[in-house]
């Protein structure tokens, strides 16, 4: 047997998890650079076995935790910023809509001239009040939005 | 392993229950700890690194469906985030054969103060630092103890048959090591 067949053995030889066989003890025996070779591997093998495995330092838990927290709290803030703009989107859309029907019923003619829009201020409850089914449904789909943020709010604050 | 059944106390992390998850970090503290330590030389980042370890668990929890062992799962975090560390060592052929030109021409009788002196403990935390990512793993997983075979199979993708074979390589690398660039 050659140095270098006994070579990538070494390392089970020295932690004894391989059996190096007859041919491999005797070569073992008598040559001085597989014996050097077996003296290095076992060395290191008893100084990993010796180490101490280091210790998280004491307030690493805690640390975790409060990584844990601030991670959740920042998910919150994505959630509750996602939903505000919905909210937002939600009231820019019930207002386009009024405005849309103040359009239709030709209440935005009367810019501009200060007296002729009190005047039309007058008459607007009026005219507005047969939409008076339009504009409660408008209401009810705010309230809701803001009740299912307000719902999420809670929710999301365990 | 002591404490809450594993199932159980994954269930209850997945509900939300923080107490169940500090438990967690508890009892894999240790190991994860010092996986990192072993392989990251900086204590502070080592110590961002582990709990940054615990992060990922806490995020994946929902989508742990317990096909491997939680330890498992922990020790293949662990391994990812020190591949993403150190990207030039993140990947070790498995079935590259040792290259047999590193090997250094000692002779016998030649100066072996490498492995003589006391300083050994010291050059031996640099050498593993210099082995890739993988067989770090392995050697200061196994090393630990606490990690089975089993485990660090899995962790690693490694056939189990081939983990030993593997660790005999890692620590040749060592020696080597230890011999040319770390005297
Ligand atoms: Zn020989």
């Amino acid at each position: 047997m050659r140095c270098e067949e006994l070579e990538p053995i070494i390392e089970g030889l020295a932690d004894g998890t391989a059996d190096p066989g007859a041919e491999a003890r005797a070569h073992l025996a008598g040559c001085a650079l597989c014996t050097r070779r077996g003296s290095q591997a076992r060395a290191i093998h008893e100084l990993l076995v010796r180490r101490e495995a280091p210790a998280p330092p004491p307030g690493f838990t805690a640390g975790v935790m409060a990584r844990v927290q601030r991670q959740r709290w920042r998910a919150e803030r994505a959630v509750d910023l996602g939903f505000n703009l919905a909210v937002a989107a939600g009231v820019l859309l019930i207002v386009a809509g009024g405005v849309g029907l103040a359009w239709s019923l030709g209440l935005l003619r009367i810019q501009a001239n200060l007296a002729v829009l009190l005047e039309a201020g007058a008459r607007l409850g009026g005219r507005v009040a047969p939409q008076a089914q339009t504009i409660g449904v408008a209401g009810l789909l705010l309230t809701m939005a803001l009740g299912l943020w307000w719902w999420a709010e809670a929710d999301s604050s365990f | 392993m002591r404490g809450t059944p594993e199932h159980e106390l994954v269930e209850r992390c997945r509900n939300g229950d923080e107490t169940a998850f500090r438990e967690l970090v508890e009892q894999y503290k240790g190991l994860v700890f010092a996986i990192m330590a072993r392989s990251v030389a900086e204590p502070a980042r080592a110590e961002e690194l582990a709990q940054e370890a615990f992060l990922r668990v806490h995020q994946g929890l929902p989508y742990f469906r317990g096909e491997a062992r939680l330890s498992t799962w922990i020790y293949r975090i662990v391994a990812n985030l020190l591949a993403q560390e150190r990207p030039d060592l993140a990947t070790v052929s498995l079935d590259a054969t040792f290259d047999d030109s590193d090997e250094p021409r000692v002779q016998p009788g030649a100066d072996d103060r490498a492995f003589g002196d006391m300083m050994l403990r010291d050059r031996l935390d640099k050498a593993i630092r210099r082995l890739p990512v993988p067989y770090q793993v392995l050697v200061n997983g196994h090393y630990l103890k606490g990690l089975r075979y089993e485990d660090l199979a899995e962790a690693l993708n490694m056939p189990m048959g081939t983990v030993k074979t593997h660790l005999h390589r890692a620590k040749r690398q060592l020696r080597h090591l230890l011999e040319t660039e770390f005297r």
